[in-house]
């Protein structure tokens, strides 16, 4: 089929096929002829052997004619059978090569699937990021800033008054999120400097001063010992009173740095040294007695 | 003479019986070779038969797998705003 003579050109694959196919139905046709060939032969021997008086002569021609009509039955038989399993190699070699096609294919879309999936997470995570993700409780929040937030957003009411103010001595407010800062901060920085310890103690100290002066006079529940500090520290001179308290809680942070490295979990007592350096007692004070008659 | 004449009809018996000894010989060899053709086609047919089959079940695979191919490639294009 591929031979390729002086005059013909050159074949391609569809035609090689072709010509394969074509070569097939020939020889099956030559075979499918061969039977009647070999019935009208074996008639012509039986009536020549029957009709005929050299009996001996006929039969050797019968057994001669038999022998060439078996080899060209056995020719054509695997001339047949050749062609049909060169046909179905060719086939099979064709399936073959689609279905590396067809891998190639679906890797290919494969591959734009988990592109288009990349995508999509990326934009999600983008489109994530834009918006805030924790609760602001997490965040370590700029202190005077949310402090005047709060601040402002307190309500004149004498019940709301009384309801924020009852539970100043134990938060003041805004002591718990300075407390979560500030370990925060002690946590990020194994050493933190002198000057952010200053720095802390003395905004610690102006916003209490502040949130304690913007604070609105309560009536009911408030003990009297925290008004007369309140009074006590409105008497006083502010910028004075924050370098001397700045001073005395530098001079108890630098003792308690040393502890703050290996134990964390001691916060009330640092809060009430805070809160002791903040708001000394007045020695004055005494408190009134009603005489029961 | 009837003794010559008995031998000759003895020669000719023993050769007509070889003559048909070697005929039969030959019929047998020509049964036995058109019995091996015959036992040929049949091992020719059930390999052939094995091969169709293989490649039928190959070409259905592929047909499967084509058709999944189609599918995604649909729904890719219905959105072409995910790979631009």
């Amino acid at each position: 089929m591929q031979q390729l003579g002086p005059e013909r050109p050159a074949m391609t694959f569809d035609e090689v096929s072709l010509e394969r196919s074509k070569s097939f139905v020939q020889a099956l046709q030559e075979l499918k002829n061969l039977r009647p060939q070999l019935y009208s032969a074996a008639d012509y021997c039986e009536k020549a052997y029957l009709h005929s008086e050299q009996k001996q002569m006929v039969l050797d021609h019968l057994k001669e004619y038999a022998v060439r009509a078996l080899v060209n039955a056995v020719d054509h038989l695997g001339t047949v059978t050749y062609k049909l399993t060169e046909i179905s190699e060719q086939q099979s070699s064709d399936i073959s090569t689609v279905e590396l096609k067809i891998s190639c294919l679906s890797q290919q879309i494969l591959t734009c699937q988990t592109f288009a999936d990349k995508e999509g997470l990326r934009q999600q995570q983008l489109s994530s990021r834009t918006t805030p993700r924790h609760k602001k409780h997490y965040i370590l929040p700029s202190p005077i800033h949310k402090r005047l937030e709060n601040i402002s957003n307190l309500p004149k009411d004498n019940r709301s008054s009384h309801v924020q103010s009852m539970p100043l001595p134990q938060s003041y407010g805004v002591l718990t999120p300075k407390t979560l800062s500030w370990h925060l901060a002690s946590d990020n920085s194994p050493a933190p400097s002198k000057e952010s310890w200053t720095s802390l103690l003395v905004e610690d100290s102006r916003d209490r001063n502040v949130t304690m002066n913007s604070l609105p006079p309560s009536e009911h529940g408030v003990p009297m010992s925290l008004s007369s500090h309140l009074q006590a520290a409105k008497g006083n001179g502010t910028s004075v009173k924050d370098e001397m308290e700045a001073k005395k809680s530098l001079s108890e942070f630098k003792s308690f740095d040393k502890s703050v490295r290996g134990e964390i979990s001691q916060p009330p007592p640092r809060s009430k040294n805070i809160i002791s350096a903040l708001f000394p007692r007045n020695k004055n004070f005494k408190p009134k007695r009603v005489p029961v008659s | 003479m009837a003794r010559a004449g008995g031998m000759t009809n003895a020669v000719n018996v023993g050769i007509a019986v070889q003559a048909d000894w070697e005929n039969r010989e030959f019929i047998s060899n020509i049964s036995l070779n058109v019995r091996r053709l015959f036992d040929f086609l049949l091992q020719f047919e059930a390999t052939t038969k094995s091969k169709l089959a293989a490649l039928n079940e190959k070409l259905d695979i592929l047909e499967r797998k084509l058709e999944v191919l189609e599918v995604q490639v649909s729904s890719a294009t219905t959105n072409p705003s995910v790979f631009t």
